[in-house]
């Protein structure tokens, strides 16, 4: 399978304090990717470093073959949740998508976005002021608009959090569908069980380090543990383990 | 692509409830200051061509207070709300965001000015200095606030904090207005006068005192007033260009 | 002579010197006072705030003596709060100088006053001539500005009160056809 994303030694530093400490990745196209790691571990700082927010201090990112820092032909193709939720509270859901779908210069966006609200179970609400939300509605708006632009490539940063059972599994299912049908998505959770049922690989990351990488049962392997994700994941995690 | 945050903009001010009350603030403070104005007129307290001025004044410092309070808020409130990330996500570059956004300030001073035209020719009613009045608030208006919101621009995105840069901007607006209201008398030493010179509210102020009240209409005869304030805009967008920059450079999401 | 008759004769003539340095001090005080001044356009000084008038007055030198260096102003008191009024808001605060004004001269006297607000007024004019202590000054006369009653100065009323109204009925417009448009 062919790599799609590629990282080499990235490392990024805020003072004395190493968020992202020489980690590298490898993400094949149509891969459902997991990365995990405790709270502060760097995952979000990886994402935003992969998405061109912010610039690393070291280190080399490929993506679909645009090398850092040429990152800007990607932002066509890919879609982000990102970990600031923040909305433009006085527009309605389709307005809001309706604004991002004319930064990406979508033709006929309505159409568009009228199936994406369907596929985000928000319809009903669709003229309904953002203000008015509530956060798993919002959750489910924040992924319309990563999907406005039909990305190829899609960096979700907890998609899920803030939903119901029945909200996640909704979205559970999407994800499926969009990966079936040859979307590289890049997970961060830490649900562990929503990892494990979507994920084909994993990373994990502690005090900015990778950890490990692999399929689940590759991790298993590595560990000597025949458990769950969430057994591998405390005990690659816990008491400083790099 | 600064269209779409450009109407973005525009909408947020006219859909909620900030441009309306604005717009009808503004509209107020000229009922009152041109009732006033012509009540004394009629008293002959005042001349028609002092009274023309002082309304003037009042329209273009009305628009730079709005203007500051606007402009302080509309880049930073990106940031402060978590809206930042998801629109530099998209394929929008730097200069489409800034201009969009300078658009937007500017239209509001271009909805204030709009306001102020039934008053203009009330005031002006009788006298040849309509167009004039009208010509000289428009461009010495603009250029202003344009210079104005440039500056508050650039302190946005070195502070991303509206707070403080509200706050840093009307103090900004206070120290130059202040000094433009001292009587001529006080101006008389050449510190004062080097100060006069330089500063765009004075300069405004002065331009429209020699259209309204020493008839000198014509650009030539006011372009010792005018070229200060493209001086100023110039100033105020190189600043504009060097905070981009160093936004740059620190990352949209500045780490906590 | 005695010298009882000279005590007397020099008694007589210091008498009559001391007399004479009275009546002559007196006779000053008296030479002071051929100045007369009057207001002749009382009927003028009514008007209304904003108008402009002129106050016309005279000043006689009814004396025998010529006189110099006169000045001449208005004193203007507030009647209504008991204060004097400033005479440079009311453009009256000019002093008239007369060089001379020889015996049974009659001069003209006129300050041009803007009535700038309503109310009850008194005016005096006082005459200063150099050298002496005492100013002459005219009768007082007591005047009324009527208050200009103009709720629309330059038809700026709908202006004033419907831009607003407009502005308001505008914003209210655009919201209701974009909630219109979120129902729908």
């Amino acid at each position: 399978m062919k790599t799609i994303i590629s990282v080499i030694n990235l490392t990024k530093s805020y003072g004395s304090i190493k968020a992202v400490d020489g980690l590298n990745l490898e993400i094949a196209e149509g891969d459902f990717f997991g990365f995990l790691g405790p709270n502060g571990a760097g995952k979000t700082t990886t994402i935003r470093m992969l998405t061109g927010i912010i610039e690393p201090d070291d280190g080399k990112i490929t993506i679909a073959g645009n090398i850092y820092p040429n990152l800007k032909p990607i932002l066509n193709m890919i879609g982000v949740v990102p970990e600031s939720r923040g909305f433009y509270e006085w527009m309605t859901a389709k307005e809001y998508l309706l604004f991002f779908a004319q930064l990406y210069n979508i033709p006929c966006p309505h159409k568009k976005i009228d199936e994406l609200l369907g596929k985000v179970n928000l319809s009903e609400r669709k003229n309904s002021a953002i203000a008015t939300f509530s956060r798993g509605m919002k959750q489910r708006l924040g992924l319309a608009r990563a999907l406005v632009n039909d990305p190829k490539i899609l960096f979700l940063d907890e998609p899920t959090l803030g939903l119901d059972p029945q909200g996640q599994e909704e979205i559970q299912n999407l994800l499926k569908q969009l990966n079936k049908n040859g979307v590289t998505i890049f997970l961060s959770s830490h649900q562990l069980n929503e990892v494990s049922n979507l994920c084909s690989r994993v990373a994990i990351i502690n005090k900015g380090r990778l950890v490990a990488q692999g399929t689940i049962s590759e991790l298993q392997k590595k560990t000597n543990l025949a458990g769950s994700l969430k057994d591998i994941f405390l005990a690659l995690t816990n008491n400083n383990h790099v | 692509m600064f269209r779409n945050i450009w109407l973005k903009e525009l909408k947020e001010q006219l859909y909620t409830w900030k441009g309306t009350l604005w717009l009808v603030i503004s509209s107020l403070v000229f009922s009152l200051i041109s009732y006033l104005l012509l009540t004394d007129k009629e008293l002959s307290l005042l001349d028609q061509t002092e009274m023309m001025w002082m309304l003037a004044k009042v329209i273009i410092g009305i628009g730079l207070l709005i203007i500051s309070i606007d402009a302080s808020s509309i880049i930073s409130n990106e940031f402060e709300k978590e809206t930042a990330e998801s629109l530099f996500l998209s394929p929008i570059k730097m200069k489409d965001f800034v201009l969009g956004k300078l658009l937007a300030s500017l239209s509001m001073w271009f909805f204030i000015f709009i306001v102020s035209i039934p008053y203009i020719l009330v005031t002006s009613a009788g006298t040849k200095l309509f167009f004039p009045f009208l010509i000289y608030v428009f461009l010495l208006g603009t250029i202003g606030v344009l210079g104005f919101i440039m500056l508050i621009f650039a302190i946005s995105l070195l502070f991303r904090s509206s707070k403080n840069t509200l706050t840093t901007s009307l103090i900004i607006l206070l120290a130059l207005a202040v000094p433009s209201l001292f009587s001529t008398t006080l101006k008389n030493n050449s510190f004062a006068n080097v100060l006069s010179k330089v500063n765009p509210v004075d300069n405004i102020f002065s331009s429209l005192d020699n259209v309204l009240v020493d008839y000198q209409t014509s650009l030539l005869q006011n372009g010792q007033f005018i070229f200060p304030l493209v001086l100023f805009c110039l100033i105020a967008f190189i600043f504009l260009v060097y905070a981009s920059k160093r936004f740059k450079r620190a990352g949209v999401v500045k780490h906590e | 002579m005695n010298n009882t008759k000279r005590l007397l004769i020099l008694g007589v003539l210091g008498s009559l010197l001391i007399l004479g340095m009275v009546y002559a001090y007196a006779e000053n005080q008296t030479v002071s006072q051929p100045l007369t001044i009057s207001i002749i356009s009382e009927k003028a000084l009514s008007g209304t705030a904003g108008d402009f008038t002129t106050v016309n007055a005279q000043i006689s030198n009814s004396g025998s003596q010529p006189l110099n260096d006169i000045t001449t102003y208005i004193s203007l008191v507030d009647e209504s709060n008991k204060m004097p009024v400033d005479l440079e808001d009311w453009s009256a605060e000019k002093g008239l100088f007369i060089g001379t004004i020889d015996a049974g001269q009659t001069l003209p006297l006129n300050w041009k006053v803007h009535f700038v607000k309503a109310g009850k007024y008194s005016l005096i004019i006082v005459a200063e001539t150099a050298g002496q202590e005492m100013p002459q000054v005219s009768s007082i006369v007591y005047f009324t500005v009527k208050p200009k009653l103009n709720l629309n100065p330059g038809q700026v009323l709908p202006v004033a009160l419907g831009t607003p109204i407009f502005v308001l009925f505008i914003m209210l417009l655009l919201n209701y056809r974009r909630n219109a448009y979120k129902s729908n």
